[in-house]
């Protein structure tokens, strides 16, 4: 064939088919086997078995630049590349599975857990070996088929079929909470989602896919000049701008009618987490301080809002009062935990100042540990509880809402935390210490010959995503009543910057999306909790190696990515004959990932 | 054109406190203070009345202990070292790739100790378990580099550390997948068992063989960075990438080897760590792996006598640091702080001398 | 301020790197009003010399005074404010943000609101704000149309290479400097940009009421806008002068030449 890199078509089917053992090995396949999606047949353990071979398939068709030439494949070479990668890939899973059903299933258990009959049995479709390798592999060509033709059919029919595909699966993961919203609008849902399965029907899929596809082709057909009226509408018009945002209140003030008790709950998570991205953004994202200890302030703000709301010391024989302990109302409490929160940044700050990045991100990881270990420790007993930890911490009750008994009402009062904090960072960032912030950023020692006091701003920048993350903290603290020192572990901190750089640094809308794709999804999902950590892991991995700039860049760097299109005609107009140059890649390198041969 | 505005301060004139260097007045306090925390509590440690003291075998023993597991700490420290010295990346997964070598040791060991090989042939095992753990090690660590570090090579610093982390966060889990998360505890051969008189000095075998072990690995290696010509290649790549590969050196073949030794080194250590601890699970790779960061950071960072300096300084300040230091506050179970000891140490250590005890300040020039 | 004459004043100033003596016991002034260009082979320790006034580097030796204060050992922002600012010898601007904001960034040092007024948008802080915009702008114009108008609101990093080097000189003219250093200003431009910047530089001084220090290797540049030259050469001051004082001292032309002069 030509222009097909065979010899990368083979290779990449290989690395599919590990990949595919990996998701067996790792146990996947076992946890999500009898999560249906679609109907009784589709699984999102079945979509597992398809998707290394699609994703592979859509690797492997990508644009190549060959002599300097953009080349990008034919649908026809498209589909047989992908058919090609997809069965490489299907046939190394399957002689996998063949050896471990030869050298037996319960030796290999004595290693690799995940490796059981049922395993085998779900991967060979219940029809044993021989027969079942073939449905497998013939599964793992479909993948590689549906995989080629989303990269190289009509932009007119990839674009909607993808699309839906992929709100098909989102609609089929969210089980838990359309139907809900569904029969809280007074609106029969069983057509939907089926109650035997828990996932779509077939009907529902199909209307789902209809739906996620035809809002595509409207959207498409509208026209450039319609999209982009739309979006500076929603971005610069000051009328639409704040109809938006009234339209968007109102919204999320119903929403946890409509949600009830179990999903509010996973939302008040959620916005537990945008406040710890928020103020971490603050310190990573606009400072450019990388801080893996920001467990400090969150266990800060919890146990500073127990002891100044007058918890109790768990003891094994009871209740005592803490060494220092205060009887204060939360809304009382809540400032002063904030200015102290803002205090430790400082003194956390204060001896990091002159540390180069990987160094300070080294010493605030040694920070957070150090209250992760003390906090834990006997030490701390008399003063915090130790390991046995606080409770009864203050109910937040406020205007008849009870936040720490009731999920809806501690959604209102983290939406109102999560607002105030949106607010604080939307202001500072387009300000004179937002400035001052990112020219930091930037170029620190530029910044520091233009007039910048860096040291300044720097423990600004701890101070202020202290306070913050406390607030993240003290919010934690009523949501349980209860502290123990195993809520504050590494994981938060990695958790935290996970949730900010999935997102996008410097981005407020990204520090959102970031907690409810990384937070929401997993709470959602009680079969993800187990792969939380990997998925978390996978996420930051992958993020800085696809698309550093996150999902939802920060809209003034998004908005540069547009203007060099438009510096460029502006100097083709201009005539001077100076050439601008474009040199300065983005920090993103965005656009470079689908160009460049893995090789 | 009136360009000129003479703004409200120009030509500032200096305030009064403005000379003060804060800075250095703060960490001179903060120096002062720590050193008075600590020598007071040695003293109170040391006089306390002699039934609640320490005995003298005591205190051998914390020495010993302290010894030899900072032998293994200054192993694993190596091979952050080596990575950083070449790439200025703290391989933050390196942790990770010391607990996979455990986990494959793991699996042949407790084979062997049903079928009795172990005990019957125990310096052979012992050999063959080395060979394994520094195979799978190495692998990791090779796969580590190509999968998640290679495409970064040039990025901002910051993004191959997030990376590092995000992957040590997926090994770990890749580890409890494939492995359980239960622990699992390791067999020892029984010659191992025991201890042997060595100068008048009764030591535990284990101790014995973690101290020789490390100081071949670490002869072994010195002798290869000096010697050979691969070391001689790494050594030009941690001066200055970018003229060593106009010298011909293949630079991604150099920084691959320099993973792979890292690797090797590792897969010693985790042997070493799981016959000291007799357990292996997924989260074993933490700790140790910061330590040994905190010991390579201690003893200078790039250099490899400084990672075997600082892990051995590192082993006894864990050892006798909270038993020293903290009894003399009646600090109950002092020993649960001895992983806030590491953190405070590496801290200290960046604050004060962040070239390292052996290493230089690196001046960044504009 | 005391009534020295000298707007600024190195005295014995020693700097090493290792064993190496980029400035070694440098004397030299600049005066209120004057362009004093810097000239010297490569390695002579100009740029050094610029890192040490402006803070950068902390000189191992020897005092410098700027309005008659020692300001050794100050902080680079606190030396910008008491009124030195700078260019680079490799432009170092914050290719991220916008011209304008560049430019907003000098002028940083001239203002003063902080968190609060930050949050709440208070009278005060709109109206610094307002006043820093207008003063960044001002100094954008300074270049003609070069940097104002649509392109303000560019990102830094798509200017041409020489209008980067524009911006970082408004940049640090946004600071409101009494005394500008600026490190080879016309390095990689071409004679029609090099020599619309000469007229620039003197305009510094006669419009803008400001002390200009240079280093320059471009000798019609030197001669153009000197005041004073002053030739360094192993971190020493080896000669002094007017332009054609300096050009034709013997020991100059060595150091550039490496011969010794006949005669």
């Amino acid at each position: 064939m030509d222009g097909v890199p065979t010899g990368s078509v083979i290779r990449s089917g290989v690395i599919g088919g590990l990949v595919a053992i990996y998701i067996a090995l790792v146990g996947l396949y076992t946890k999500f086997a009898d999560l249906a999606l679609v109907g009784e047949q589709v699984t999102l353990g079945r979509v597992l078995i398809v998707a290394p071979a699609l994703i592979t398939a859509y690797a492997v068709t990508r644009p190549r630049v060959v002599a300097g030439e953009r080349r990008a494949a034919t649908l026809r070479q498209g589909l047989a590349i992908g058919a090609l990668a997809g069965l490489i890939t299907g046939a190394v899973f399957g002689a996998a599975v063949a050896f471990a059903e030869w050298f037996g299933v319960e030796r290999i258990r004595e290693v690799f857990v995940a490796v059981t009959e049922p395993l085998i049995d779900f991967l060979t479709f219940g029809m044993g070996v021989p027969a079942g390798l073939l449905v497998l592999a013939g599964w793992c060509v479909v993948g590689g088929l549906v995989g080629g033709f989303a990269r190289t059919a009509p932009l007119a029919l990839r674009r909607p079929a993808s699309v839906g595909i992929v709100a098909v699966i989102l609609f089929g993961l969210l089980q838990r909470i359309v139907p809900i919203v569904f029969v809280e609008l007074g609106y029969e849902a069983d057509w939907l989602y089926s109650p035997i399965t828990k996932g779509l029907t077939w009907l529902g899929g199909l209307f789902v896919f209809a739906l996620a596809a035809g809002a595509d082709i409207l959207w498409r057909r509208s026209g450039d000049g319609t999209r982009d009226r739309i979006r500076t509408g929603v971005y610069e018009r000051p009328a639409a701008r704040i109809g938006f945002l009234v339209v968007l209140l109102a919204v999320l003030a119903v929403l946890p009618l409509l949600l009830g008790t179990v999903i509010s709950e996973v939302l008040g998570q959620v916005m537990i987490y945008v406040l710890l991205g928020l103020g971490l953004n603050i310190v990573v994202g606009y400072a450019g301080l990388l801080d893996l200890g920001y467990v400090a302030f969150f266990a800060f703000g919890a146990y500073a809002t127990g002891l100044l709301t007058g918890a109790m010391l768990n003891t094994t024989t009871g209740a005592a009062e803490p060494a220092i302990s205060a009887d204060l109302n939360f809304y009382a409490a809540v400032w002063i935990v904030m200015l102290l929160a803002a205090g430790v940044g400082l003194l956390i700050g204060a001896p990091v100042l002159r540390l180069r990045g990987d160094y300070l991100a080294i010493v605030t990881l040694g920070l957070g540990e150090i209250v992760s270990v003390i906090t834990a420790s006997k030490w701390a007993q008399p003063l915090i509880g130790g390991p046995q930890g606080m409770r009864g911490v203050s109910k937040a009750e406020i205007f008849g809402l009870n936040p720490q008994d009731h999920p809806q009402d501690f959604y209102y009062l983290a939406l109102a935390f999560v607002l105030f904090a949106l607010f604080v960072s939307w202001r500072l960032a387009a300000s004179r210490v937002g400035r001052a912030w990112t020219a930091m950023r930037e170029d620190e020692q530029v910044a520091d010959a233009m007039g910048v006091s860096t040291i300044k701003y720097k423990l600004l920048a701890f101070a202020m995503g202290g306070a913050i993350g406390s607030l993240g903290g003290a919010l934690f603290a009523v949501s349980l009543g209860s502290l123990t020192p195993a809520s504050f572990e590494f994981l938060v901190s990695i958790t935290a910057l996970a949730v900010v750089i999935l997102g996008g640094l410097g981005s407020l809308p990204g520090v959102v999306v970031g907690a409810l794709v990384l937070i929401g999804l997993p709470g959602l999902l009680r079969e993800f909790e187990e792969y939380r950590q990997l998925i978390y892991g996978g996420a930051l991995v992958a993020i800085m190696i696809l698309r550093p700039q996150g999902l939802i860049p920060n809209v003034r760097r998004s908005r540069e990515l547009k203007e060099e299109e438009v510096t460029q005609d502006a100097w083709a107009r201009d005539g001077t004959g100076e050439i601008e140059a474009v040199a300065a890649v983005l920090p993103g390198g965005a656009l470079g990932v689908e160009e460049e041969d893995l090789e | 054109m009136a360009t000129r505005t003479d703004g409200p301060a120009r030509g500032a004139q200096l305030g009064r406190f403005e000379r003060v260097p804060w800075r250095r007045v703060i960490l001179l306090l903060l120096a002062i203070l720590i050193a008075a925390v600590a020598v007071i509590g040695a003293y109170k440690t040391l006089t306390l009345p002699a039934d609640e003291r320490y005995t003298a075998s005591t205190w051998k023993d914390f020495i010993v202990l302290g010894i030899a597991q900072g032998a293994i700490i200054a192993l694993i420290a190596l091979g952050y070292t080596l990575v950083y010295g070449i790439l200025r990346m703290i391989n933050f997964a390196h942790g990770e790739v010391f607990m996979f070598g455990a986990f494959a040791a793991y699996f042949f060991s407790s084979a062997w100790e049903e079928s009795g090989f172990l005990d019957s042939n125990p310096w052979l095992s012992m050999a063959i378990l080395f060979a394994i753990a520094m195979l799978v090690s190495m692998t990791v660590a090779i796969l580590l580099e190509r999968i998640a570090y290679r495409p970064l090579r040039n990025a901002p610093r910051l993004v191959p550390l997030i990376t590092a982390i995000g992957a040590s966060l997926v090994l770990q889990n890749t580890a409890r997948g494939f492995f359980g998360a239960q622990s699992r505890g390791f067999g020892v051969p029984a010659a191992l068992e025991g201890t042997w008189t060595i100068f008048g000095l009764e030591l535990d075998r284990i101790q014995v063989l973690v101290i020789i072990t490390v100081v071949l690995a670490v002869a072994g290696l010195s002798l290869f960075v000096a010697r050979t010509k691969t070391g001689k290649s790494m050594r030009a790549v941690a001066a200055d990438t970018e003229i060593a590969s106009l010298m011909g050196i293949r630079v991604d073949r150099v920084i691959v080897t320099t993973f792979a030794i890292g690797g090797l080194l590792a897969g010693i250590a985790a042997i070493l760590f799981s016959i000291t601890f007799e357990s292996v699970n997924f989260t074993m790779g933490v700790r140790p792996g910061i330590a040994a960061f905190t010991a390579a950071v201690l003893g200078g960072i790039g250099s490899i006598s400084g990672a075997a300096l600082g892990g051995v300084l590192l082993g006894l300040l864990q050892s006798l640091g909270p038993a020293l230091i903290l009894t003399g506050y009646e600090i109950p179970s002092a020993f649960q702080l001895k992983d806030a000891f590491t953190f405070l140490v590496l801290v200290l250590v960046l604050i004060f001398r962040p070239g390292g005890l052996l290493g230089s300040d690196e001046a960044e020039k504009v | 301020m005391s009534d020295t004459a000298h707007l600024l004043e190195l005295e014995g100033v020693q700097k090493h790197f290792g064993g190496l003596y980029a400035l070694s016991g440098l004397d030299l002034h600049v005066d209120q009003g004057e362009i004093v260009s810097v000239i010297g082979p490569n390695g002579a320790g100009k740029s050094t010399m610029f890192n040490v006034v402006t803070g950068l580097y902390p000189p191992d030796e020897g005092d410098v005074r700027f309005r008659g204060d020692s300001i050794v050992g100050l902080a680079p922002n606190r030396i910008t404010r008491l009124g030195i600012s700078r260019t680079f010898q490799t432009v170092h601007l914050f290719a991220n943000m916008t011209v304008l904001e560049n430019a907003m960034v000098g002028q940083h040092c001239r203002s003063r609101s902080g968190v609060f007024g930050s949050i709440l948008r208070l009278p005060g802080t709109r109206r610094e704000e307002r006043e820093i915009r207008e003063r960044a702008q001002r100094s954008l114009e300074f270049f003609g149309s070069r940097l104002a108008g649509y392109r303000q609101d560019q990102p830094a990093f798509v200017l041409s290479y020489a209008n980067r080097r524009r911006l970082e000189m408004a940049r640090a003219l946004a600071t409101d400097p009494l005394l500008v250093c600026l490190d080879e200003p016309t390095a990689g431009m071409n004679p029609r940009e090099t020599l619309e910047l000469r007229d620039h530089i003197v305009r510094m001084r006669d419009e803008l009421d400001l002390t200009v220090l240079v280093i320059e290797h471009d000798m019609r540049v030197v001669k153009g806008v000197s005041d004073r030259v002053i030739a360094l050469d192993y971190g020493r001051k080896i000669a002094e002068g007017t332009y054609e004082d300096v050009a034709n001292d013997p020991q100059v032309i060595e150091a550039y030449l490496g011969t010794k002069a006949v005669g």
